[in-house]
């Protein structure tokens, strides 16, 4: 196989950027439940989605993830009462900007999981992974 | 428009006379009448270096950014045109800059040129511009001289100009403008618009590539005051790297974009110092369209609004 072969058909790599009071407890819950899900993201647990700067996306696609996915407690369940309000607004012009910024829309997603939501989040990470996977890793791209 | 320059002088002197303020920023002639720089007076009698033409296009606010006035207590006299008045009250609704130091000289505008349009017209330097009515004459230092009308030759965001009229002013000078009708326009995307994901890649790859990392787009930013603290700048935690390549440059620009995310009226400060012309104001411009379209938000239009990314709305529609 020669590399340029190899590095299209590679597995994509995903990061989840989760918060420690909802999703990562979900995703934890699905991993005891030993539901299956996909092997390529890695998890990188955060106090709130409060806290997530835009530019923590941005930096996992410039240091070569394929998609990034940012998930928090449903609006309303924060467990500091409104960080995923703040959240909610930032990730949705993220969002809309990526597009133009030449990260396709789908590597991109933002989404609320709660800690009981095991089966939820193994269908929200089988689904993106699916879809990244689909697009296929990203090279050559100015970020 | 001299009876607007005769204003501003005549506020400034009364501000300096009177010690109402420390000194009075506003625009003077540059190192030829083609083009007009800032200007700090002092005292009463150097009034009469101000000038108002549609040359003065930088946004004065940039000296109040957060720790910049010097000395720290002085009081400042300020002139803001519509667009600067908005980043300004974007500064005082975060509670940035101290309203009760500033006097606020606010003039209704019509549209600053852009320098560039003019020079693209000659082979020669451009060394004197004058303006009568709509005509604009410009003369080379070899003495070639074009007449041509003043609206081909103003910023692509003067035209459909939302806000001629400052938000935020102590004291008004010069006629008022009509307000704008209707929805605010965001000239110049539609080309950018149309490319595909690639296209809008390699375009935003070709212009990145050749950013120098001068950051006087950031520095010239009214709304961007982080200084010491700016993540762009940090080597420890190392966010940004200060390798100067097209990935780095950028997420550097990148950075710029979000933060200012709020606060950014698109007065398109940072698309006119950039040495190296990289087209800053499709992303800034592109971004305050998105977030019209989001939340039907404006920056800086309203001292008592809190900024957007401060505040949220239990019911905000926003899809996942």
């Amino acid at each position: 196989m020669t590399a340029q072969t190899e590095t299209r058909t590679r597995p994509v790599k995903v990061i989840a950027i989760v918060c420690n009071w909802c999703s990562y407890a979900g995703a934890d819950g699905a991993g005891t439940a030993r539901l299956k899900q996909p092997y390529n993201f890695r998890v990188l647990r955060v106090p709130c989605t409060g806290r997530i700067d835009p530019l923590l996306a941005l930096k996992a696609f410039q240091k070569g993830a394929d998609g990034v996915l940012i998930s928090g407690c449903h609006p309303g369940d924060c467990h500091y009462s409104e960080g995923n309000y703040y959240a909610r607004r930032k990730f949705e012009l993220l969002d809309r900007m990526l597009p133009h910024l030449g990260v396709e829309s789908q590597r991109f997603k933002y989404t609320w999981v709660s800690a009981s939501e095991a089966a939820r989040w193994q269908s929200v990470i089988t689904e993106f992974v699916g879809h990244v996977q689909e697009l296929g890793p990203r090279e050559g791209r100015a970020l | 428009m001299s009876s607007t320059q005769d204003a501003i002088r005549e506020a400034a002197k009364n501000a300096l006379a009177s010690g109402r303020v420390d000194y009075f920023i506003g625009w003077t002639q540059g190192h030829t009448p083609s083009e007009a720089i800032p200007a700090f007076i002092r005292r009463p009698e150097e009034v009469d270096r101000l000038i108002w033409s549609p040359l003065c296009h930088h946004n004065l606010v940039t000296f109040l950014k957060r720790k910049m006035p010097d000395p720290p207590e002085s009081r400042i006299g300020v002139c803001v045109k519509g667009c600067d008045s908005r980043t300004l009250v974007a500064l005082l609704q975060e509670g940035l800059v101290d309203r009760e130091r500033l006097y606020v000289v606010g003039i209704p505008c019509a549209g600053v040129i852009d320098k560039r349009l003019v020079d693209a017209l000659f082979t020669d330097e451009v060394t004197e511009i004058d303006f009568e009515g709509d005509l604009v004459t410009a003369r080379t230092r070899m003495g070639e001289s074009k007449e041509f009308a003043l609206a081909d030759v103003l910023l692509d965001q003067c035209g459909g100009c939302y806000s001629p009229n400052p938000r935020y002013a102590d004291e008004l000078v010069g006629d008022t403008l009509p307000e704008s009708q209707g929805k605010p326009q965001f000239p110049g995307l539609e080309e950018f618009e149309a490319l595909d994901s690639a296209a809008k890649d390699a375009l935003l790859a070709e212009a990145f590539s050749t950013c120098i990392r001068c950051f006087a787009c950031i520095n010239v930013c009214p709304v961007c005051y982080c200084w010491d603290q700016c993540v762009n700048r940090s080597r420890r935690p190392a966010l940004v790297g200060q390798k100067v390549d097209t990935k780095e440059n950028t997420l550097f620009q990148m950075v710029h974009m979000f933060h200012v995310a709020g606060r950014c009226p698109s007065c398109g400060a940072c698309d006119r110092a950039c040495p190296v012309q990289i087209p800053l104001y499709l992303l800034h411009r592109k971004m305050n369209k998105e977030l019209y379209e989001m939340l039907g938000f404006m920056a800086g239009m309203d001292v008592d609004e809190k900024p957007v990314f401060q505040t949220f709305r239990i019911d905000d529609v926003l899809g996942e």
